[in-house]
């Protein structure tokens, strides 16, 4: 049985620590109303971005020219995954979720490639890959602190050279996807070469006139679509990294206070015994003396 | 009737106004767009652009991208594009005199040449659009 002050002291301990899950969930439902507000803002660049990609696009392969390097698949004996995770822990299952599902990925896939290389983006990924005696290629460190396009774009621009030096066949891209904020869903989609199939093709036709030249046009914008899609999952991954941990927060927030409650009970319920106690020992004395 | 304007960056919309006339710095020289411009599309280098609204202009610095202009819709995909009143010269003349150091210590060969070179032309671009 442990002793009242001993008790008081967990309820004490247990409330600060009620008060600081507190804080954090606040702090990260900020967080993730920014990194919200950040994702929406991209949309038109990104709509725009890919209308114009599949106006030229479309029309390159209409008229059958050689595809742009970028957008022609070869063969595929060499990938590599780069991983978005994030500095911060205390988010739930948010990295342990991405990590699992990237060894999963490269468990399944390691029949299809020579060799997969692995690359991560955040503190959290690179703990969890080294802990299993994985090798990375490359860790990109100080991405989140301070999250601007510009970092988007170089991670980019180095796994497109990669790519077009031939060091790499295909390049993957794995994140959790920003579903609400509540649930997020780890992702691995295809960065090089870029997939256009998917893009709607725009054939209506509008008649341009391009400077300098179409194939140079199109040499511009894919490099941009690539870091596009970089920078949408980075800000994804913010936004979901902040809505796991605001909902981990809030549960254990929630576990706090059921533990307070249960442990003033027990402390009342320790309380009493000791007052009856007493009680009984006074009564006691009190019929001895007569 | 007028031309409607979009600017938009990977990072936000920066701009969707109706205009009269829009003035760009394209990769093969500056270019004006009015009302009824022939379909046409464009890389941007680095610089300003200006477009005119009522007779007043205003000017924009813009880090290279693309323009498109159809159905007198002109829509500008900038990597970066800032109003010339919102840029802070002391910070741009330091960003500008920063870059071009960096790009001093590489030759032509290294890695990361040509992305430092843009950086320079950049922020080169917005000195002299904020210079006004």
């Amino acid at each position: 049985m442990p002793s009242l002050r001993d008790i008081r002291n967990r309820i004490g301990s247990v409330r600060s620590t009620r008060q600081i899950t507190k804080a954090m969930k606040m702090v990260s439902a900020a967080k993730l109303r920014r990194a919200q507000d950040a994702v929406l803002k991209t949309r038109p660049y990104a709509i725009l971005l890919d209308q114009t990609l599949s106006r030229l696009a479309a029309r390159a392969a209409a008229e059958e020219q050689v595809a742009h390097p970028l957008l022609a698949p070869r063969d595929q004996r060499t990938a590599e995954v780069v991983v978005v995770t994030s500095d911060r822990g205390l988010a739930g299952g948010f990295n342990s979720n991405i990590c699992r599902f990237v060894q999963r990925f490269l468990t399944e896939n390691g029949d299809r490639f020579e060799r997969i290389a692995l690359s991560t983006v955040g503190k959290k990924g690179r703990e969890y890959f080294k802990a299993r005696k994985l090798d990375i290629r490359k860790d990109y460190t100080g991405i989140h602190a301070n999250l601007a396009y510009e970092k988007a774009e170089a991670l980019a621009r180095e796994a497109t050279e990669r790519y077009l030096a031939g060091e790499v066949d295909t390049v993957f891209l794995a994140y959790n996807e920003f579903k609400s904020a509540i649930s997020q869903k780890p992702v691995v989609v295809q960065l090089l070469p870029i997939d256009t199939s998917a893009a709607a093709a725009d054939t209506a036709g509008i008649d341009f006139r391009y400077e300098p030249s179409r194939e140079a046009l199109l040499a511009e914008l894919l490099p941009r679509h690539v870091a596009m899609q970089v920078w949408r999952a980075l800000l994804e991954s913010a936004a979901s990294e902040h809505g796991a941990r605001m909902s981990a927060m809030e549960s254990a927030t929630k576990n706090a206070e059921e533990m307070i409650a249960s442990l003033s009970l027990q402390y009342n319920r320790a309380r009493q015994a000791y007052v009856t106690k007493e009680l009984m020992e006074i009564v006691g004395g009190a019929e001895a003396l007569k | 009737m007028a031309l409607t304007l979009d600017i938009v960056t990977p990072e936000k919309r920066v701009l969707s106004v109706q205009v009269d006339e829009v003035r760009a710095p394209g990769v093969q020289g500056g270019f004006g767009v009015r009302l009824n411009h022939e379909p046409f599309m464009t890389a941007l280098e680095p610089g300003r652009l200006t477009y005119v609204e009522g007779g007043r202009e205003h000017h924009y610095a813009v880090g290279g991208g693309f323009l498109q202009v159809a159905d007198n819709r002109v829509i500008v995909l900038a990597d970066t594009a800032e109003a010339a009143g919102e840029i802070d010269v002391e910070r741009a003349r330091k960003a500008f005199e920063d870059a071009q150091n960096r790009l001093l210590q590489l030759t032509e060969q290294d890695e990361g040449h040509s992305a430092e070179s843009a950086r320079v032309r950049r922020a080169a671009a917005r000195l002299t659009v904020a210079g006004r």
